[in-house]
C-alpha cells in the first residue's frame, strides 16, 4: 500500500516526567516547570489588586474571588464526592447572616465573626442537607436548589432577621487593601488545600463514593457519614463566601440568597474545567470580568453572555485548564503507523 | 463478504488492535478468541462503527485519541468512514457485550425497538423466527427487560439484533457468565440462524470449547495481534490453543 497513514501522538514531556519524582528535581529547570503554574497563579492573584486602579475594578477583584470560592466549593462536590449541588446560595445567605449576627449581636469583630460563621454556616447547611444525601444526580440538585428560596421566603414572610431590609450596619474591613487581601489569600488557602485534600485518604474515601457507592459501602465505610463531612467542607467554603459578602457590603440581606450565587460558579467550573479545582477558580476569572465588560452593552448583555458560554461548552466540552495541563505536560507529534 | 486488512487502532498510545487481516466468508460462522484485553470488543467496535462514535466523544471531552487504520470491505465497498447506523442499515448489526437491553422496556418492546430497520413485514416474520428460536422469550414477553436472568437476556439480545435484518452479526462474548448448559443452547441457536436466516456470523469468546465446535473458521488474538488462524477443527487439534483457551 502506498499510501502512508499517520497519527498524532501524545507524549509526556521528558522534563514532566523527572520531575514527577521528588528525586529527580535536580536542576532549576525541572524546578520551574513545577513552580511555574503555581507562582503565576498566585502571583497574578496578589498583584492584581495593585494592577488595577479604579475602586470599581478592585471590587470585581474581590467579586471574582468570591465566585472562585463558591466555584471552589461547587467542583469539589460534584467532581470528587459525584453531588451536583445547585445550592451555592443556600451557603452564603446562611454564611452572610451568621456572620451579620456574629458581629452585630454578639459584638465579634470581623476576624472572629467571618470564620465563626463560615464554621457555624456549615454546620447548618449540612444539617439542612443530612437528610437528602442518599439523594443523588438531579434529585440533590433540586433539593439544594429549593432550599435558598425556602430561607428567603421565610425570612420575608415571618419578618425575622430584619426581614426584606435585612441586618445593615455590619462593621466592614475598614479599606479597599483589607477587602482585598483578605479573600485572596482565604481563596489560595481554599485552593490549595483542597487540592491537598482531594489526595489524601479522605480524598480517596470520597472518589470512591461517586464512582461506585455500593462498593465503598461494601468495604465498610459509612458513605453518609463521607458525604456529611464533604457537604461540610463545601458549604463552609461558601458560607466564608457569604460571610465575606455581609462585611464587604456591610449589610445581610436576601439578595444573599440570589441565584446567581447558584449557576455562574457552576458556569465558571465548566469553562475553567471541573475536576481540576483550578479550573473554577480561572473560570470565575474569565466569566466575572466579561460580564462586566459587557455592561455597556445593556440589556444584549446576557445574550452575549450566554453566547460566550454556550460557544465554549461546544466547542471546548472539556474546559480549559483540562486543555492546558495536558498542553503544558505533553507534547505531541505525528507518527509514521 | 467482510474483508479486514491491516487494521490498526490506537488508544492513545496503546495499540488495541496489531495489523489484523479477517474475512468472513458469505453464510459463514467466525469465532475470534482471546483473552481479556487481547482486543476481541475493540475489533467488534470497529466493525459496527461504534469505535467512530467514541472517538468524536473522546475528542469532545478531551479523553484519549482514539486512532483507526487500515481497510474495511464489506460486499467489495469501502465502509471505513460510514457511522455505526449506516453500517447497520448495510446488514452489519452488533449484539453487544454484556448484553446492553433496555432495561425498562418489555421483551416485546425491546425485539419492536430492534425492528426500526425492518418493514412491517419482515418485522412479523422475523418476531415468528425468534419466538421460534427462543420459546422462553414468548412466554416471558410482558416482562421488563430488566427483569430477565443472564440467560434470558442474551437470547433477548441476540433476538434484538435478529429484528434489524442483519446480513452479518456480530456477537460479543454471548457467552458472558452463562451456564454451560445455557452456553450449549445459545451455539445450537447460533447454528440455526445461520441456516434459516442465511447470513454470517461473526463470534468472539474468551473460552472457546463451546463456540470451537460451531464455528467455520477461527482466530486467536493476542496483545491485538492474530497469532493463528485456522478451521474449528484445526484449532480443536492444536495444543497452544488447548492449554490456552480450554484451560486444560
Amino acid at each position: 500500500m502506498a499510501e502512508v497513514q499517520r497519527r498524532k501522538e501524545r507524549l509526556d514531556r521528558g522534563i514532566k516526567v523527572r520531575a514527577e519524582s521528588i528525586y529527580a528535581v535536580s536542576s532549576w529547570e525541572e524546578a520551574a516547570y513545577l513552580l511555574a503554574p503555581r507562582i503565576i497563579l498566585v502571583l497574578g492573584l496578589l498583584l492584581a489588586p495593585l494592577l488595577v486602579q479604579s475602586p470599581y475594578w478592585k471590587r470585581v477583584v474581590t467579586v471574582v474571588c468570591v465566585y472562585g470560592l463558591l466555584g471552589l466549593s461547587f467542583d469539589f462536590l460534584a467532581h470528587f464526592v459525584g453531588l451536583v449541588s445547585l445550592g451555592g446560595a443556600l451557603a452564603t445567605g446562611v454564611g452572610g447572616y451568621a456572620s451579620a449576627l456574629a458581629n452585630k449581636a454578639l459584638g465579634l469583630p470581623v476576624f472572629l465573626s467571618i470564620p465563626l460563621a463560615s464554621l457555624a454556616g456549615g454546620v447548618v447547611c449540612t444539617v439542612l442537607l443530612l437528610p437528602c444525601l442518599p439523594l443523588r444526580g438531579v434529585y440533590f440538585a433540586i433539593v439544594t436548589l429549593m432550599y435558598p428560596l425556602v430561607l428567603s421566603r421565610l425570612v420575608e414572610a415571618f419578618n425575622i432577621l430584619g426581614g426584606t431590609d435585612g441586618i445593615p450596619g455590619v462593621q466592614g474591613f475598614g479599606g479597599p487593601w483589607a477587602e482585598s487581601y483578605i479573600i485572596i489569600s482565604a481563596l489560595l488557602l481554599c485552593l490549595f488545600g483542597l487540592r491537598r485534600l482531594v489526595n489524601e485518604d479522605l480524598g480517596l474515601i470520597l472518589r470512591g463514593v461517586k464512582d461506585n457507592d455500593q462498593a465503598v459501602k461494601a468495604s465498610g465505610i459509612s458513605v453518609t457519614r463521607y458525604k456529611a463531612i464533604a457537604v461540610f467542607i463545601a458549604s463552609t467554603l461558601g458560607c466564608l463566601a457569604g460571610a465575606y459578602l455581609a462585611h464587604l457590603y456591610m449589610w445581610a440581606g436576601l439578595s444573599l440568597f440570589a441565584l446567581d450565587f447558584s449557576i455562574l460558579p457552576i458556569a465558571a467550573t465548566v469553562i475553567g474545567g471541573g475536576g481540576t479545582l483550578v479550573g473554577a477558580v480561572v473560570g470565575s476569572m474569565i466569566l466575572i470580568p466579561l460580564s462586566e465588560l459587557l455592561r455597556e452593552f445593556g440589556t444584549l448583555r446576557i445574550a452575549f453572555y450566554a453566547l460566550v458560554l454556550m460557544g465554549f461548552i461546544v466547542v471546548r466540552s472539556e474546559g480549559l485548564m483540562v486543555w492546558a495541563q495536558r498542553k503544558y505536560h505533553q507534547f505531541e507529534r505525528w507518527v509514521q503507523i | 463478504m467482510l474483508q479486514v486488512r491491516r487494521l490498526m487502532v490506537f488508544y492513545e498510545n496503546m495499540l488495541a488492535i496489531n495489523n489484523v487481516d479477517l474475512e468472513v466468508p458469505p453464510e459463514r460462522i467466525v469465532g475470534v478468541f482471546g483473552s481479556n484485553s487481547a482486543g476481541k470488543s475493540t475489533l467488534m467496535y470497529t466493525l459496527s462503527g461504534i469505535i467512530l462514535d467514541m472517538r468524536r466523544k473522546e475528542e469532545m471531552a478531551g479523553g484519549e485519541r482514539i486512532t483507526v487504520a487500515g481497510e474495511i470491505l464489506y460486499r467489495g465497498e469501502h465502509i471505513e468512514n460510514l457511522g455505526p447506523s449506516e453500517r447497520a442499515r448495510m446488514g452489519i448489526v452488533l449484539c453487544p457485550e454484556r448484553r446492553r437491553i433496555f432495561p425498562e422496556s418489555s421483551v416485546l418492546d425491546n425485539l419492536k425497538i430492534g425492528a426500526f430497520l425492518a418493514t412491517k413485514e419482515q418485522a412479523r416474520s422475523t418476531l415468528e423466527f425468534v419466538f421460534s428460536l427462543f420459546p422462553k422469550l414468548r412466554e416471558i414477553r410482558r416482562r421488563p427487560g430488566g427483569f430477565l436472568s443472564g440467560g434470558e437476556q442474551q437470547m433477548l439480545a441476540i433476538g434484538r439484533a435478529l429484528m434489524a435484518q442483519p446480513r452479518l452479526l456480530l456477537l460479543d462474548e454471548p457467552l458472558m457468565g452463562l451456564s454451560p448448559l445455557i452456553q450449549f443452547m445459545l451455539m445450537e441457536a447460533v447454528k440455526q440462524i445461520r441456516q434459516e436466516r442465511r447470513i454470517s456470523i461473526l463470534i468472539t469468546e474468551q473460552y472457546a470449547r463451546p463456540v470451537l465446535p460451531v464455528v467455520d473458521e477461527g482466530y486467536v488474538l493476542e496483545h491485538g495481534s492474530v497469532v493463528l488462524r485456522g478451521t474449528g477443527q484445526e484449532l480443536l487439534e492444536n495444543p497452544d490453543v488447548t492449554s490456552a483457551y480450554f484451560g486444560v
